[in-house]
């Protein structure tokens, strides 16, 4: 077996513990109490929902994200190359024959995406709160992720990085249930409940009320 | 001990009340509470959302700094590797430190105002966080004095203040002949128990006790509109101090009461006193707490007088009310409620001067009265300098009145008006409701006059 085959499988265990260990974390949840909100209806709950999980989402809706905005369009910039960097390694035994341009556009993102990710690191040395808020999770997870980005990076640049892709992915994969980075399954969770329970009462998401000038 | 405010012995752990506190967590950790202890991802945008950070800007006050001292325990009893290996990922032993700690996070610096919950990229909701963390501590009767004692004689004599029956009809027909005086009508009525009136009004007790103006000005609201309504004398309070100290049990024990009162009286419409938590409570938490819907609807008095305004069954005169208003909006009616057009409706119409503070609404700052603060003395100093982004915000409309809709807020803005030298009065928005009516004059009162020139 040459390297590849090999640091292959180890990508394949990695995903297939992450897997795992995301199935788990979803089962917890799920087994959880979840009750009906009993109050009447003020506002559309629907409306609430589909609020939170779109133009909710958007840096210029909230007050935090307006005042932060290099954090969060940093966060932003590090999760597309977290993506991205997962498309290249869905892609990655057929690199040669992909076009130029979308390499080169891989290439783009998962730099950026990179260069975001470590910035993330050095941001959360640098601010008060958020040094005190941290635990050595959040700088591993962090640096894990932003990694995994660089090294998605190199491939398309350079093939022969491949094998070590591959590793880190298996790295990254079993800690992913492990550590911070599983916030990825409870984000759908907590955005749910945010835009219900706000919806409902009429806060978010509404159209202009009978009242409203 | 590590707070000299709390050296009474009920305030030390024991083992038993450490598993007791334990069982509290698990028996409430559901699906939306685990989803915010665990989504957290420590970025710190939410740090200039929280009163207490933008007037005192230090890590301590930081929203997910509160949030995280529960999240510790929460790791430790409930993640594996929060069990392995609690320095990696922040986890901790529910200890007389870190009980400590919780009073100081979730009773002493944080108002569950919400502001944080709508400004967090990732939908936590530090809120419902720092009101478990609450619970749990009145579970093992760390509750501070002050809550404590104020939820005990609601649960004790019916209502927050411990005023009996007879004081409070007696208070409320003295404010009924002062009404019909001041209007000349001896018509106005303040019914107590009418059967199947349309709508059953409460107070917050603090208007009985000390601004019973507040009864006259809901009267003449109510009688210039023509409402069907009443009074109860069975229950009354429209206030709820299980919201803050986390006690679902004296929550909707304090909740059906009114239900009860209600239901006795066959109304159709519960209508809630301009009081934010006591509006939050009945409206959204108490069919809940209680597990049954209510067979009538609950709403603010807010939201009454703006539909009287809009359906023109109000007279009003503006220019009654000249000068420069400004209105703070209740966090429990505004971001935890949805009112947020009515009020500025009401005041279009009632004053000849509105001015918005900046942020207003949803994104308004609290004043630092929520949270059950008032009755919890031990934090009197917190509360009066998280009052500053408010002191702030007043200051920059030029506004001479400062209007709304809370007495938590009422007495709040009045301290902090006190403490920053602020040069406004603080009214209630009923208040400028009722001095901007027209009273129509009875025909009585015409000819006594056309008499008297005659
Ligand atoms: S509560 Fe939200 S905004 Fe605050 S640190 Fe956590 S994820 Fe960030
Ligand atoms: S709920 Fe309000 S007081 Fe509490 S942390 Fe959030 S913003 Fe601050």
């Amino acid at each position: 077996m040459d390297s590849i085959a090999i640091t292959r499988i180890i990508a394949i265990v990695g995903l297939a513990l992450c897997l795992l260990g995301i199935l788990l974390r979803l089962k917890t949840i799920m087994n959880r109490p979840f009750k009906k909100d009993l109050s009447r209806e003020r506002g559309l709950t629907g409306r609430g929902l589909l609020f939170a999980f779109t133009l909710g989402m958007a840096p210029w809706e909230k007050e935090s994200t307006r005042i932060h905005w290099i954090s969060y369009m940093r966060g932003i910039f590090f999760h597309v190359g977290i993506f991205t960097a997962f498309g290249v390694l869905l892609v990655s035994p057929w690199l040669e024959i992909l076009p130029n341009w979308l390499i080169w556009l891989g290439v783009v993102i998962t730099g950026f995406g990179a260069l975001f990710g470590f910035a993330g690191i050095f941001m959360r040395l640098s601010g008060p709160n958020e040094r005190v808020l941290s635990v050595p999770d959040d700088y591993v997870s962090v640096f894990l992720s932003s990694f995994f980005i660089a090294l998605g990076f190199a491939t398309l640049l350079w093939p022969s990085a491949l094998p070590v892709f591959y590793v880190v992915t298996g790295i990254v994969g079993v800690y992913i249930p492990l550590g911070k980075i599983r916030h990825c399954v409870y984000f759908f969770f907590s955005k749910f409940f945010f835009g219900k329970g706000f919806g409902h009462r009429g806060v978010i998401g509404q159209s202009k009320g009978k009242y409203a000038e | 001990m590590t707070n000299e405010k709390f050296t009474d012995k009920r305030f030390n752990l024991t083992d038993e009340k450490k598993s007791l506190a334990i069982d509290v967590l698990r028996q409430r950790l559901n699906r939306q509470l685990e989803a915010s202890l665990e989504v957290c991802v420590r970025c710190g945008v939410c740090a200039d959302s929280c009163h207490y950070y933008v007037s005192n800007p230090k890590p301590e006050h930081v929203p997910a700094y509160r949030a995280e001292q529960l999240r510790k325990v929460y790791r430790k009893l409930f993640d594996p590797v929060g069990k392995a290996a609690p320095g990696w990922v922040g986890a901790a032993e529910l200890d007389q430190e870190m009980v400590d700690e919780l009073i100081m996070t979730a009773f002493g610096s944080c108002t569950m105002c919400g502001r944080c919950v709508i400004n967090c990229p990732m939908g936590v909701d530090t809120r419902h966080i720092v009101r478990t963390a609450r619970a749990m501590l009145t579970a093992i009767d760390m509750t501070p004095g002050g809550l404590k004692a104020t939820v005990n004689v609601h649960l004790e004599k019916g209502n927050n203040m411990g005023v009996n029956e007879e004081d409070y009809v007696e208070t409320v027909e003295w404010m009924l002949e002062e009404l019909q005086a001041e209007l000349g009508d001896p018509s106005i009525t303040i019914p107590f128990n009418k059967k199947n009136a349309r709508v059953v009004y409460t107070f917050n007790p603090r208007e009985i006790k000390y601004f019973p103006y507040l009864i006259q000005a809901a009267a003449k609201i109510f009688n210039a509109a023509g409402e069907d309504w009443t009074l109860s004398t069975e229950s009354w309070d429209a206030t709820n101090y299980g919201l803050f100290s986390g006690d679902d049990a004296a929550a909707a024990q304090m909740a059906s009461n009114l239900e009860g009162a209600v239901n006795h009286l066959g109304a159709e419409t519960l209508v809630m006193a301009e009081c934010g938590h006591g509006y939050r409570s009945q409206r959204w938490e108490a069919e809940n707490w209680i597990g049954h819907s209510y067979p009538f609807e609950v709403i603010s008095f807010v939201e009454l007088q703006a539909q009287y305004i809009k359906e023109g069954r109000l007279k009003l005169d503006p220019t009654r009310n000249q000068k420069r208003v400004t209105f703070h909006d209740p966090c429990n009616q505004a971001r935890n409620g949805g009112i947020v057009d009515e009020p500025r409706y009401i005041l279009r119409n009632v004053v000849t001067d509105f001015v918005e503070m900046t942020p207003h609404g949803v994104e308004n700052y609290c004043c630092g009265g929520g949270g059950g603060m008032l009755s919890m003395t031990e934090f009197s100093n917190a509360r009066k300098e998280a009052g500053k982004a408010k002191a702030d915000q007043i200051s920059a409309t030029g506004a001479e009145i400062v209007a709304t809709s809370c007495h938590n807020c009422l007495d709040q803005l009045d301290e902090i008006k006190r403490h920053y030298k602020l040069k406004v009065k603080i009214q209630n928005l009923s208040e400028l409701v009722a001095n901007a009516i027209v009273w129509p004059t009875p025909p009585e009162a015409e000819e006594e006059k056309t008499e008297e020139k005659e």
